[in-house]
């Protein structure tokens, strides 16, 4: 009884703090979901006549095809090879009889480059591309979000990695593996499950990325979906059931992966400094 | 045979590490050396004209607007960061008990922070927009009348202020969550036999054991503010006026709607100084953080 009644003010707090944080949310996809009058009609918390013409609307009139394509090849071809750059830096750092020194160093350089505000970079970034003809290019975008994921990369695979036994990877050894082979038929398939989140972390930072290719873009050639949403605004009249319907695409493919990797969000998040 | 194991087995750290370090070295070291130059060369129209010398910095300091970005961007992290800690750690002291239903919880309430930025913006913008938006009808059922949150400066300041905590509260619960989690438990119980209220035992056990944990977030949470730009992009673009042009918004404009490379680039290396130091401060703190090696 006296436990019962405690709780009540804790379970009164929780539900404060969660109709706060996903009110937005129920807010966007309803208003995704009205047609044009009903946005303007009111405040109903539930469309009466739902309808999917926003969503259509996206992809017939705002270029939400090829920005979508865009998303995903970039996101796809910067994520494997951020991966195929870090994944061996991260192992050489942690299993090799590297020296502690280099270690500590490339770690530190490595955290420098993730706290850096992308604001710091675009315009760099931006002459530095332009110089090379890749502005406006998918290529650019990707070998931009490589060097940038690789970093990334390198610190969430390196506390994977450190938690497997060094015992298991000396026995491949003895077997008559070499580093590279213990690394693939050994360490790899240990470090599945952090390799899995490692990844869905990239995918989640790329494609969620807006500052960079909103300068590096200027035509759905390379514009990404970030960027989409944004063109949806700043014309003279806001479609706000294209924009609202624009930013569920923009975050449902995300918030399902952030599901999946949930278990690891503070360790993505803090880098491994807290777990 | 032999031999060829032996070699590669020392050289294969370095082999491995070099592309990843060459990768690495053309997004940072390569675009800043590249921005530094840029801060003391003269752009017109978006080329490269001459030697500037530091003018381009004398300039960006004389900037009345630089400097009220500046200060705007101050006002807005401090604020930001100090009522994401508190609400990050209230949440996270709720949740840190035998819940029903735990993991559903924690879902919810860091959902908001899995969403990309511009998303987020747009979200808050179908709430605070004047025509369609539920902000105003709900302040009116308070009896606040007419107040339009992006149409003047101090409600729009407030409205990205909210709009930074819905977002970014999540993570400080989070990590403060996590921290909490790996407290040990026996000086609380001790505390509490010896009959110490709970707010003693907050006080003088939880909150020193907590700080390690507490200065990561706040650090980590405060260099990512700094950097505050896609939300208010989608939101204000900095209006109305200037009441909330952050940093990283007019350094943008600088460069990408004035074509201002060189000042731009002045002002961007005056904040990595600021944020350098900052950085400093934070690996400093990462390392001596728990669970690192």
């Amino acid at each position: 009884m006296r436990a019962g009644l405690r709780g009540v003010p804790v379970y009164a707090g929780l539900v404060a703090a969660e109709v706060f944080a996903l009110f937005p949310f129920w807010w966007m996809i309803t208003t995704s979901l009205k047609h044009q009058v009903e946005i303007f009609s009111g405040l109903e918390l539930l469309p009466t006549a739902p309808t999917l013409d926003n969503f259509f609307a996206l992809f017939e009139t705002y270029n939400f095809g090829p920005f979508l394509f865009n998303s995903v090849t970039v996101v796809v071809f910067s994520v494997l090879l951020s991966l195929l750059l870090g994944t061996p830096a991260a192992y050489a750092l942690t299993k090799l009889p590297t020296e502690g020194w280099l270690q500590k160093q490339a770690l530190i350089v490595v955290l420098l480059v993730r706290m850096l505000p992308a604001i710091l970079l675009v315009i760099p970034f931006y002459i530095v591309l332009a110089n090379f003809q890749l502005l406006n290019t998918r290529i650019g975008l990707i070998l931009l979000y490589t060097g940038l994921n690789t970093g990334f990369v390198i610190w969430l695979m390196q506390s994977f990695l450190a938690e497997i036994p060094r015992d298991i990877e000396e026995a491949a050894l003895v077997d008559g593996d070499t580093r590279l082979t213990a690394l693939w038929r050994i360490v790899l398939p240990l470090a599945a499950p952090g390799l899995a989140a490692t990844s869905i972390f990239s995918v989640i930072n790329i494609y969620n990325d807006f500052l960079i290719a909103l300068t590096m873009t200027s035509t759905p050639e390379a514009q990404t979906i970030p960027v989409g949403v944004s063109t949806l605004i700043g014309k003279i009249q806001i479609q706000w059931g294209p924009m609202a319907a624009a930013g569920v695409v923009g975050a449902l493919p995300i918030v399902v992966f952030a599901l999946l990797v949930q278990r690891h969000f503070v360790r993505g998040l803090t880098l491994g400094a807290v777990k | 045979m032999v031999r060829g194991r032996r070699a590669s087995f020392a050289a294969g750290p370095y082999v491995l590490l070099l592309p990843a370090a060459v990768a690495l070295a053309a997004v940072s070291i390569y675009p800043l050396a590249y921005g530094v130059v840029a801060s003391v060369r003269h752009y017109r129209y978006g080329l490269d004209v001459a030697y500037a010398g530091i003018t381009n910095y004398v300039q960006v300091l004389q900037d009345d607007t630089f400097i009220t970005a500046l200060e705007t961007t101050a006002k807005y992290v401090a604020l930001c960061v100090v009522i994401e800690t508190l609400l990050g750690l209230g949440l996270a002291m709720l949740v840190n008990r035998q819940l029903r239903g735990a993991s559903l919880w924690r879902i919810g309430i860091i959902l908001p922070m899995t969403v990309a930025p511009v998303v987020v913006g747009v979200m808050w913008r179908l709430i605070y927009a004047s025509d369609i938006g539920i902000a105003d009808p709900v302040m009116g059922l308070f009896g606040i009348h007419d107040v339009h949150v992006l149409g003047s400066d101090t409600t729009a300041f407030l409205g990205v202020v909210l709009l930074d905590v819905w977002e970014w509260t999540p993570l400080m619960f989070l990590i403060l969550l996590a921290g909490l989690q790996t407290l040990p438990q026996e000086p609380l119980e001790a505390a509490v036999i010896d009959g110490a209220s709970a707010i003693r035992v907050f006080f003088d056990h939880v909150l020193p054991m907590l700080r390690p944990v507490l200065f990561v977030a706040i650090v980590l949470r405060t260099i990512d503010a700094i950097g505050t730009f896609d939300q208010i992009y989608v939101l204000t673009r900095g209006g109305p006026g200037v009441s909330t042009q952050l940093f990283s918004i007019y350094a943008y404009n600088t460069a990408f709607l004035f074509t201002q490379y060189g000042q731009a680039m002045a002002m961007v290396v005056i904040l990595l100084a600021i944020v350098l130091v900052l950085a400093a401060i934070a690996i400093r703190l990462v390392r001596l953080g728990p669970g690192t090696r």
